[in-house]
């Protein structure tokens, strides 16, 4: 089953805890774009980048950033509804790229946007591998063969079952 | 004449299309899907859906430019020197962003591209800001089609597949728990395709764990079953 990740090659998702240094220069540039607001604008993605770190393990994601208020998200791969991989210009000159990751919840925003990886392509390609619906599993002749083979299988054998007892007749057991 | 204009005109947006993919760094490739041996098929919108962006911008180019040539009348029949001065400004305003509305439909086209597999699709659009969209056929909720009578007439439909999960953003196409498959011509066909899939699915497609749904009989059972067979065939044979 796991194989079929294996179509990033060499990229192993685990090795990230913290965004590329590149990401400061990114938000220096985006700060730079609010004018003379910068400071206000620059601040907090400063602190976000040096308080931001990422846990890739075998079920999910968890990032959490913030000095004075801070903040976790977790999920888990299989609750992944869709991902969306956006660069704007800046993004693209640097090999960025924001990786949004969209959960069933109510809010219109995505769940987790991770910024500052220079794989993203192979971080969104890892992501899908790791959804639902994106490997044999729920394929529907697949989905379907097993259990009813198993369910013939059972009925099959409590069959057999009953024609035992049925065969014994019964009021005078064998001696 | 017509071809040279034509060829010139393939020339210029050559080189437009050059410096997008080189500078902008605008992938020029269709994208693609991670797959086990499956086929992928890429497609563009259809011709129609240019041709639609094409009539829309012909008649609000009309709008704008008679507004502005109205502008400039009144104001040279008012005081012609200020008129006079102003001919070449109108002229440009009335020009330029003509061309680069005209420029900005056929990019909008060409970075248009639509991937299908057997279990997801990708979407991805835009020039300034490259969105790309995956979504697993097992995630989606439902599929709209919408056609306004102008796409009618093109015979082209717009496809919005959504995911669960609420919140319109007020982006509308780019919002976030949707996909959008714009201006193309087989749109029931693909909903056919989808709302197949969708129906075979035994889940709510929110993440459900395979395994609780399926098994009804696993191994165990069977092998219980087994062993109370064979039990009672000793015991009956006695």
């Amino acid at each position: 089953m796991n194989s079929s990740s294996g179509n990033s090659a060499g990229f192993d998702p685990r090795s990230i805890t913290r965004p590329e240094p590149v990401l400061l220069t990114y938000y220096v540039w985006m700060s730079i774009l609010a004018g003379p607001l910068f400071p206000f604008a620059f601040l907090p993605l400063f602190f976000k980048y040096k308080t931001l770190e990422y846990r890739f393990d075998e079920t999910g994601i968890s990032m959490k950033w913030g000095i004075l208020f801070r903040k976790e998200i977790n999920l888990t791969y299989r609750r992944i509804q869709d991902i969306h991989l956006t660069r704007n210009i800046i993004q693209r000159w640097m090999g960025l790229a924001t990786v949004a990751i969209q959960t069933a919840s109510g809010s219109s925003g995505p769940e987790m946007s991770i910024e500052g990886i220079l794989e993203s392509e192979e971080l969104r390609d890892h992501l899908y591998s790791q959804m639902r619906g994106a490997r044999g599993e729920t394929v529907p002749d697949e989905l379907n063969e097993k259990p009813t083979q198993q369910t013939d299988r059972a009925l099959e054998l409590l069959g057999e079952i009953r024609d035992l007892l049925k065969s014994s007749t019964p009021g005078e057991p064998k001696p | 004449m017509n071809t040279q204009v034509e060829r010139v005109s393939k020339w210029c947006y050559q080189g437009v299309w050059g410096v997008l993919t080189s500078w902008f760094r605008v992938p020029d490739q269709p994208p693609t899907l991670p797959s086990e041996n499956e086929e992928l098929e890429a497609f563009q919108p259809s011709e129609g859906f240019l041709k639609y962006l094409k009539f829309k911008f012909w008649i609000l180019l009309a709008i704008f430019d008679v507004a502005i040539f109205v502008g400039w009348l009144v104001i040279t029949i008012l005081n012609p020197v200020i008129g006079m001065i102003l001919a070449p400004l109108a002229f440009l305003i009335a020009v330029v962003p003509d061309i680069i509305a005209y420029l900005a439909i056929h990019l909008r086209y060409d970075t248009t591209w639509y991937v299908m597999s057997d279990r997801s699709l990708r979407i991805r659009r835009g020039i300034w800001i490259i969105h790309g969209t995956t979504i697993t056929y097992e995630n989606i909720q439902n599929v709209t089609i919408k056609q306004g009578p102008l796409q009618r007439w093109f015979n082209i439909a717009d496809l919005r597949i959504e995911t669960a999960g609420g919140g319109q953003s007020e982006q509308g196409a780019m919002s976030s728990h949707c996909g959008l498959i714009e201006g193309v011509d087989n749109a029931k066909s693909i909903r056919e395709m989808l709302m197949n899939r969708v129906g075979q699915s035994q889940s709510a497609g929110l993440g459900d764990d395979d395994e609780q749904l399926t098994e009804l009989w696993t191994k165990k059972h069977i092998e219980t079953l087994e062993e109370i067979r064979d039990l009672l065939a000793v015991r009956l044979a006695q």
